[in-house]
């Protein structure tokens, strides 16, 4: 059985309350050649997962070949958004294959979604603990 | 003028001043705190899709297309 991996919830806003805390998990997109350490918001609301713009750009990826439009929803709905298909590696995990909505947003965190990060990943929130653990799906705890 | 002579005339205010004479206060202390507080006429982005339906089934898709190939 894969033991999850526990993070710490980081503060979104440095010198405010414990409120100012959100679950960012630290993972790796490659793309091709390209390959780029970030930290994603896991966000439950979110039907998708969202790449801003910058980060597509440096995984490699040109607007011009995308051709799957996406329309978003809420702020997002007014900016144009392509589908991209990235491998993204969490911890020591296999990498799996994500779905992204690529904005042309550009000061927007990156987002983990239902589609479909939620979908390879099983998360478990102790938010009173500030704490939240990842493992791969299809594993029974 | 001290509270000690405020208190009798805030008694006097009618309720909807009362109310907004609590708001002003609230606001000046939020502001002196550095607390940052939410304008009416200011936009607030919603960067969460929520219920983005089409855009999660186009994916699905893609992702399907992109399991099947070699």
């Amino acid at each position: 059985m894969t033991t999850p991996v526990r993070f710490a919830y980081a503060d979104a806003a440095a010198g405010r309350t414990d409120g100012s805390r959100l679950a960012y998990v630290p993972i790796t997109l490659r793309h091709e050649a390209h390959v780029l350490a970030v930290v994603g918001l896991l966000d439950t609301g979110s039907t998708v997962n969202v790449l801003p713009y910058p980060l597509g750009f440096q995984l490699g990826l040109v607007w011009e070949h995308q051709t799957t439009q996406v329309q978003l929803t809420g702020s997002l709905a007014r900016l144009p958004a392509r589908g991209v298909i990235v491998s993204g590696q969490v911890a020591s995990f296999p990498p799996v294959a994500l779905a992204f909505a690529w904005t042309q947003a550009t000061d927007v965190p990156m987002i983990l979604g239902q589609v479909n990060f939620f979908m390879e990943f099983d998360v478990c929130f102790f938010r009173s603990q500030a704490a939240f653990e990842v493992k791969p799906k299809g594993e029974a705890p | 003028m001290s509270l000690t002579e405020l208190v009798p005339a805030v008694k006097m205010l009618p309720r909807a001043d009362k109310l907004r004479l609590m708001q002003l206060l609230i606001i000046d202390l939020a502001q002196e705190e550095g607390i940052p507080l939410l304008a009416a006429e200011a936009e607030y982005p919603i960067w969460t899709p929520l219920n983005a339906f089409d855009a999660a089934d186009t994916l699905l898709q893609m992702l399907q297309t992109h399991q099947a190939a070699p």
